[in-house]
């Protein structure tokens, strides 16, 4: 409050308390106050947002920004996750299916090696190993929405082909040695393909392909070499043993997926929940602060008509 | 020895001086509502006494006029504050627009479209899914939708950051007319009041300087100083004049660099106008401070995000066999987005080249087209390891973006906050001292009315007084 020297008719100095004659409009500015806040909590509570602008709460847009990522990530590394372990079930599925038949190809070879049967049967051993080394070499050709899946980056044909211009036939690997990974969120690879290659014509004595074109030409003139079948039956175990082998590979990248997937699900739905609590408006704390704000807007407006009301004027209190 | 006709003329001055008191009241009354008003209070002066015979008479009361109710320094101090709260209330509105931009989204599934910050997660997000099928067309497909809407929103909101710099730009040109008028108006009344008033406060004529000053303040930042005779020169607050008693100094423009300077006697004076407060501090704060930033910041990730994800995707094979050329990635076959020469301009111009989603390399050199090691490298970049955008990740750059922007949207709001209530606050001793109370003027009314009754009453007896002088005892002759 401001204090001035006046003089008012007497003539005389005086010290006098002075007002501000225009405060009712200070108040009207309050009663604007009051009322852009109701707008922001009213806005808060039917939006069930706290920050709508990045100046409300600085942090908490940025972390936001932050979380909504690793969210979104986490996301689309579930979706990527489902896609992946549909590929590696076919993959799966078609070794199971290699593994049966080159089972059955393996007894076959032992019958025939044990010396008692007659040359049709030998020859018959012979048409039905080929019979298992189509069925083997179209299962290593299988294709997962059309992409080869045992090819390894060369998808986009057919890796395995046999050419039967020597004898034994010879079946050859169009693909390559290419190993596709998958990345979790948190930076962990996971295998998505063995290389054909290292399944159906492991070097050595482990190749399928080798040791069942070795049989069907030991058996397809119905005279067997004994020693030489035997070994050629040894090394198609071997292969086996390959195949069953490889197999592990991908079954532990199913294994590792689906962890990998689940793990991800359970951090998405904590950064879920922390990211609700950061941007989530506390609506019991809203609705008191709002219920305060309309108090005080309504408070403000009867003094308002209080203090504008005609009678609170010394001019109206004079004769007239 | 006084005479009862000297007594007549006593109370004939005091009638004249309460009719004088009367008016002051009366204009202040009438002025109650006028802006810059300065409430005025009579001024009395008792007659020199006359001396007869060694006894002294007084000789009654003049009106000698009135007195403005003045404070210059508080007044001086009211212009301060509104040259600053001018300033940052401009410029916050400036900033909330910009703000606006870079809303966060409040979730992960409302639409990211206009959300830069998903748009990034949601293109580098497109490269991991592309992991698991490399092959695939539609994830294919889906990394130049995602590139196309990361593209478009940032240079949609560099296309709006220029065009919101283009309007300030226009804003502050558009001040220059109005401080001209003002300081004339000011060189005017200098002249004025230094001929009618040199030695004591002009009335109404400070009331129109103050006034004009006080509108000053609110555009830019000013100093004042008062000069003899009741003059005053008015200075930028780096000092550069732009009222000199009588004389005004035109403030002009020109175009520099693209955008609007300010001269005062062919002198730049835009960056100090810039910090000198009013609203055309906070026009040119906002322009040349705040956008800039925003601005280096959006171009900053744009070019790195288009570099590095063509350099990454020329390095790889794309899925007709296809592979890039690394060493001279400006005409590399299989560049993503537009090739950005310089930083600056990167996010105005950024743009989805690539039309063909088989050009996309998800199989690193020399691999099968099924391979998707370069799909793991370009998704890579948004990882936690990625250092592409200023020793950041574009997510991580773009968060401590939106973070910088909001402290500083905060900080000018708060700012903002204290200086209205400073000015509210000086307002309302200013209006105390100087506004018209209608309270104080009915009671000095009152008081003159009083007053004046109380003359006429004596005039009226000293009347009969004189007529019974006049008749000597007689009650007849004279009425």
């Amino acid at each position: 409050m401001n204090r001035a020297r006046t003089k008012i008719g007497s003539g005389e100095w005086r010290t006098v308390m002075r007002v501000d004659p225009f405060y009712a409009t200070n108040l009207v500015s309050s009663l604007d106050q009051a009322q852009a806040s109701q707008q922001q909590l009213t806005s808060e509570l039917s939006s069930g947002v706290r920050v709508s602008s990045l100046s409300d709460d600085p942090v908490a847009a940025g972390e936001n920004t932050v979380l909504l990522d690793q969210i979104q990530q986490d996301d689309s590394f579930t979706t990527s996750s489902s896609t992946v372990t549909g590929q590696l079930q076919v993959a799966d599925s078609a070794l199971g299916s290699v593994v049966t038949q080159l089972t059955s190809a393996i007894s076959l070879a032992t019958s025939a090696n044990n010396g008692t049967m007659n040359s049709s049967n030998v020859k018959s051993v012979s048409s039905q190993i080929s019979g298992i080394l189509d069925e083997v070499e179209s299962l290593a050709n299988t294709n997962y929405q059309g992409q080869y899946i045992f090819a390894g980056g060369k998808t986009s044909t057919a890796p395995f082909s046999t050419s039967t211009t020597t004898s034994p036939a010879v079946t050859t690997y169009d693909g390559d040695q290419d190993v596709n990974y998958l990345v979790t969120p948190s930076g962990q690879k996971i295998q998505l393909n063995v290389p054909g290659s290292q399944i159906f014509l492991a070097s050595g004595s482990s190749s399928v392909f080798g040791a069942l074109n070795s049989l069907i030409a030991d058996y397809s003139s119905g005279t067997v070499d004994t020693a030489q079948a035997v070994s050629d039956t040894e090394a198609l175990s071997s292969a086996l043993n390959n195949v069953s082998q490889q197999r592990v590979t991908i079954d532990n990248s199913i294994t590792q997926v689906t962890a990998a997937s689940d793990a991800v699900s359970n951090v998405e739905t904590q950064l879920t929940t922390a990211q609700t609590n950061l941007m989530q408006a506390d609506i019991p704390t809203v609705s008191t602060q709002l219920s305060l704000s309309e108090t005080q807007q309504t408070a403000l407006e009867d003094v308002i008509a209080q203090l504008n009301s005609s009678s609170n004027d010394l001019f109206s209190k004079l004769p007239a | 020895m006084g005479t009862i006709s000297s007594a007549l003329s006593i109370m004939s001055q005091a009638l004249d001086a309460d009719q004088e008191a009367l008016n002051v009241v009366a204009n202040n009354v009438a002025n109650a509502n006028t802006a810059g008003y300065t409430e005025e209070t009579p001024d009395w002066q008792e007659n020199q006494p006359i001396s007869i015979s060694g006894v002294s008479y007084g000789q009654g009361v003049t009106e000698t006029g009135s007195t403005s109710e003045r404070d210059r320094v508080l007044e001086s101090r009211l212009d301060q504050q509104q040259q600053l709260a001018a300033s940052s209330s401009t410029r916050l509105t400036a900033l909330d627009t910009l703000q606006a931009l870079f809303t966060s989204a409040s979730s992960s599934s409302s639409s990211t479209a206009g959300n830069i910050g998903s748009d990034i997660t949601s293109f580098f997000n497109s490269f991991s899914s592309l992991e698991a099928n490399p092959t695939e067309n539609s994830l294919r497909q889906s990394v130049l939708s995602a590139a196309s809407t990361l593209a478009g929103d940032i240079s949609g909101a560099a296309a709006s950051l220029n065009s919101q710099k283009a309007s300030l730009d226009q804003e502050a040109a558009g001040t220059t007319s109005q401080v001209n008028a003002l300081t004339g108006a000011i060189a005017q009344l200098n002249q004025q009041i230094q001929t009618t008033s040199p030695n004591a406060d002009a009335g109404t004529l400070e009331d129109q300087r103050q006034e004009d000053l006080s509108q000053l303040s609110q555009l830019v930042g000013i100093n004042q100083i008062t000069t003899q005779n009741n003059g005053m020169e008015i200075t930028t607050t780096s000092g550069q004049l732009l009222v000199s008693e009588g004389t005004s100094y035109q403030m002009t423009t020109g175009t520099v660099n693209g955008v609007t300077d300010f001269f005062v006697n062919n002198t730049d004076i835009t960056a100090d106008l810039a910090t000198g407060g009013g609203s055309l501090g906070g026009y040119l704060t906002a322009r040349d401070t705040d956008i800039p930033s925003a601005l280096s910041s959006l171009d900053q990730l744009a070019y790195s995000i288009s570099t590095s994800v063509n350099k990454q995707n020329n390095s790889g094979t794309d899925y007709d066999g296809v592979e890039g050329n690394v060493a001279n990635s400006a005409n590399a076959a299989l560049n993503i987005f537009s090739e950005p020469t310089t930083v600056a301009g990167s996010a105005a111009s950024m743009s989805v080249v690539m039309t063909d989603p088989n050009q996309i390399a998800a199989a690193g050199a020399g691999d099968g087209t099924g391979d998707d090691s370069n799909a793991i490298a370009l998704a890579a970049l948004n990882s936690s390891t990625s250092t592409i955008v200023g020793g950041k990740t574009p997510s991580n750059y773009y968060a401590n973006f939106v973070t910088t922007l909001g402290s500083t949207v905060s900080a000018v709001k708060t700012e903002n906050t204290a200086q209205e209530a400073s000015v509210t606050q000086l307002q309302t001793q200013n209006d105390a001292l100087s506004g018209v109370n209608l309270n104080d003027e009915a009671s000095s009314m009152t008081t003159l009315e009083r007053s004046y009754q109380a003359a006429s009453q004596v005039f009226t007896m000293l009347n009969t007084v004189m007529a019974s002088a006049l008749n000597l005892g007689d009650q007849t002759t004279v009425g």
